[in-house]
């Protein structure tokens, strides 16, 4: 049995940044996985995830992405793409940390084997629990590419007949189904 | 001429911390604070039911959710003048209490001890002796040669490697670093353990509150554990000794490590209680409620000013009245449209960016005010109400600390020393200390309540016509307030105060620096175009501005800008 997280980073209040979580929680109401595989919204974990991704086998982040591209655009990192970055000077210690957290768990020799963050550039960051057109119309595409990671990792999934609840409890209206296809 | 350093992680959108100091003659003669995202998250609020507000106010923050869902269903609570039932305080106190521990053990580890601990010192260090000095400090058993010298090689490979990975940034070989290997090698193998124990600490979060991070078990009235001692799904004893056993090991490395180490680092940086002194006005409220009105605590509050200690005020319960009165905003430096100062149930929050000018409005951080006056919160605070109020549980570990301090530095170390950089370090142990001791204790109220046949966790609210109220919570980075204005079942107005409003506010409309500003006076500087001391200072109050936003940014401009002008 494979230890795999899916986890979705960001904050739900503002805006483009809640896309993590929202997509996650689609994804969990959507599918069911095989054992062992863990689908969570983590929020703004900052250092707490090393907590959530050490001694994993494998982990599939999903966040949104601050890059010169048009907003919704898809980008995929992996471990060095990530890794070769500085890590900050802490003036606030509770910024976003993916690059602190992966240094760590690798010096520690905890860090999961396959690291995928999705990236998702996103359009507007003010305060409100909505997705803007773009980063809604991302959606899709980056569920598409959460299988072909699960499909290279090996690890089975499978559609559920009928979608459950989301529990995407902070839009209002609920996000409608989306139109996945298997 | 004076120098002017800014300090200003350049970091894309989220709530950042920003410093500011004028330097003359190797020291801070001048200094401002700001906070560089707007928040505003308030507003989100505004007309939904009460009840659903913990959800909203859990995600302020990524790091202390649990705080804000708690001072969110306490404020409804005030509200509706709403008891909570006996195993519901219980519960409630016990996640308050790990996650506590969780954020004050990351804190000294993760987050500030590498401001005194010099990595790069770590491969001369001789592992042997290192243990022989750790055991004469601490009964630990990971004392050994053994766990030292395995931290050791994973430092060696590191500097080997050429890449510093996660210790890029540090300071290395600055001239305020004056440990000697031995000891670097102690703090930094405590640090590499302290990531097992702060796990722990957040287990037992998660098992109360049924997942981490973001709880799901409260409810206004009390929370949603169903209590049903044979079920293996619900809160049973299995459970609760699951949950003792994680407990335990949290409290063994507090008393025999956290405290150890703050203790013996203090003893060895004796400077730095004569530095970082600043707003010396505290404020706290009383915490960990024992019965089901709210009107005794484990946790003691009140106020002091002017270094008063000996004048303590003390709040006999979390919404005292004169806590309820005394507290107001002012946005005289705010990017925020407004004039004379206000109370938070009737608050603002119109924003009006006009940049960054130290003599006008330099921060997106309201600049709140206790009987108009900047108040420094926080475990320091914390534990000087409680000392002043001769509070037993206060006293013993304060007390203990003091002696430990005397003991390794061989000076007499007194309370008044606590007002400075290294007594928020200090106090921060002391508190973690209580609150282990609290832990064991609030655990066995609760299987004891348990016991007698209580299963009650929940009272229904009611809500009519329009109410106001404060939940506060003593948070690990100090006083914590929620009030909210319900009419007709909804929210009429939400403003959260948040600890690290009142310790990194602006200056107010008298020019009243904040604590963080006036800590800094004064602070002399090695290397002014190092700043280290500047860091040491800022970093022990806890800062947490990051009520905010976390898109990752890719292009590695994740670097703290250090600016001389």
């Amino acid at each position: 049995m494979k230890n795999v997280l899916i986890g979705g980073i960001g904050n739900i209040l503002l805006g483009d940044d809640g896309v993590g979580p929202y997509i996650v929680r689609l994804l969990a109401a959507h599918f069911e996985f095989e054992k062992g595989v863990e689908v969570a919204d983590l929020g703004t974990p900052a250092l707490d995830l090393i907590d959530q991704i050490s001694g994993r086998d494998a982990v599939i982040l999903i966040d949104s992405i601050k890059v010169d591209c048009e907003p919704g655009s898809v980008l995929l990192y992996r471990k060095p793409d990530i890794m070769h970055l500085r890590p900050e000077v802490r003036m606030d210690p509770h910024s976003p940390a993916l690059v602190e957290t992966l240094l760590s768990v690798e010096m520690f020799a905890i860090a999961p084997r396959d690291v995928l963050l999705i990236g998702i550039a996103g359009g507007s960051y003010d305060s409100g629990c909505r997705l803007s057109t773009p980063v809604s119309a991302s959606i899709h595409q980056v569920v598409g590419e959460i299988q072909a990671e699960l499909d290279r990792l090996e690890i089975t999934y499978r559609r559920r007949e009928r979608p459950i609840e989301s529990g995407i409890w902070w839009t209002v209206p609920k996000p409608a189904p989306l139109p996945f296809t298997a | 001429m004076a120098k002017r350093i800014t300090i200003d992680p350049i970091t894309r959108i989220e709530g950042h911390l920003r410093i500011d100091v004028e330097v003359e003659n190797n020291a801070v003669n001048n200094a401002w604070a700001s906070c560089t995202m707007w928040r505003g998250i308030e507003t989100i609020l505004r007309g939904r039911d009460p009840r659903d507000a913990w959800m909203f106010t859990q995600r302020f923050c990524g790091v202390c959710t649990t705080v804000h869902a708690m001072a969110s269903v306490r404020a409804v609570e005030d509200a509706l003048n709403l008891e909570v039932p006996l195993n519901a305080q219980y519960i409630r106190n016990l996640i308050l209490i790990g996650h506590a521990l969780h954020d004050h053990i990351v804190h000294f580890y993760q987050l500030s001890a590498l401001d005194w601990v010099d990595i790069l010192q770590i491969p001369k260090a001789d592992p042997e002796k290192t243990a022989k000095l750790a055991e004469s400090l601490s009964p630990w058993t990971r004392n050994s040669r053994e766990e030292f010298k395995a931290a050791q090689d994973k430092v060696k490979a590191v500097a080997a490697s050429g890449q510093l990975g996660i210790f890029t940034n540090g300071y290395w070989g600055h001239p305020a670093m004056r440990l000697s290997p031995e000891v670097n090698l102690l703090a930094f193998t405590h640090y590499v353990q302290a990531l097992e124990y702060q796990r722990k600490a957040l287990q037992v979060v998660g098992m109360l509150g049924s997942k981490t991070p973001h709880i799901q078990n409260l409810t206004v009235g009390g929370v949603s554990n169903a209590i049903d001692l044979d079920s293996p799904s619900a809160l049973g004893m299995d459970r609760l000794e699951a949950i003792h056993v994680l407990l335990n090991d949290v409290v063994r490395f507090v008393n025999e490590v956290y405290f150890v180490d703050v203790c013996a680092l203090a003893a060895m940086y004796p400077e730095w209680f004569k530095i970082g002194r600043g707003v010396t006005n505290y404020l706290a409220v009383p915490d960990l409620p024992l019965d089901t009105k709210a009107s005794a605590y484990d946790l003691p509050g009140g106020y002091i000013t002017n270094g008063n200690v000996g004048g303590v005020h003390a709040f006999k319960t979390a919404s005292d009245k004169e806590f309820r009165e005394s507290v107001s905003e002012d946005v005289t430096h705010a990017y925020y449209r407004g004039e004379k100062p206000l109370h938070p149930w009737v608050g603002e929050t119109e924003p009006a960016f006009t940049g960054w000018d130290g003599e006008q409005k330099y921060s997106w951080v309201k600049a709140p005010r206790f009987q108009g006056q900047p108040m420094q919160v926080g475990p320091l605070a914390q534990v000087l109400i409680g000392y002043a109020q001769g509070h037993p549980l206060t006293r013993k570990y304060a007390d203990l600390a003091l002696n430990k301090v005397s003991a390794v530095a061989g000076v007499h170390a007194t309370p008044d020393m606590l007002h400075s950089t290294l007594g928020r370090h200090a106090a921060r142990a002391i508190r973690a200390a209580m609150l282990a001791e609290l832990a064991q204790k609030h655990w066995q109220l609760l299987v004891d309540n348990i016991a007698k046949g209580d299963f009650t966790v929940y009272n229904q609210p009611v809500f009519n016509g329009e109410v106001e109220g404060v939940g506060t919570h003593e948070a690990p980075r100090g006083t914590l307030s929620h009030w909210v204005v319900v009419k007709d079942g909804k929210i009429k107005n939400y403003q959260a105060v948040v600890p690290s409003t009142w310790n990194a506010s602006p200056r107010d409309r008298s020019g009243a620096h904040g604590p963080y500003e006036a800590a800094l006076l004064r602070t002399p500087l090695a290397r002014p175009e190092e700043p280290l001391e500047v860091l040491r200072t800022v970093h022990s109050f806890d800062p947490c501005m990051a009520c905010a936003c976390h898109a990752f940014d890719p292009s590695g401009r994740q670097i703290a800008k250090v600016k001389i002008l």
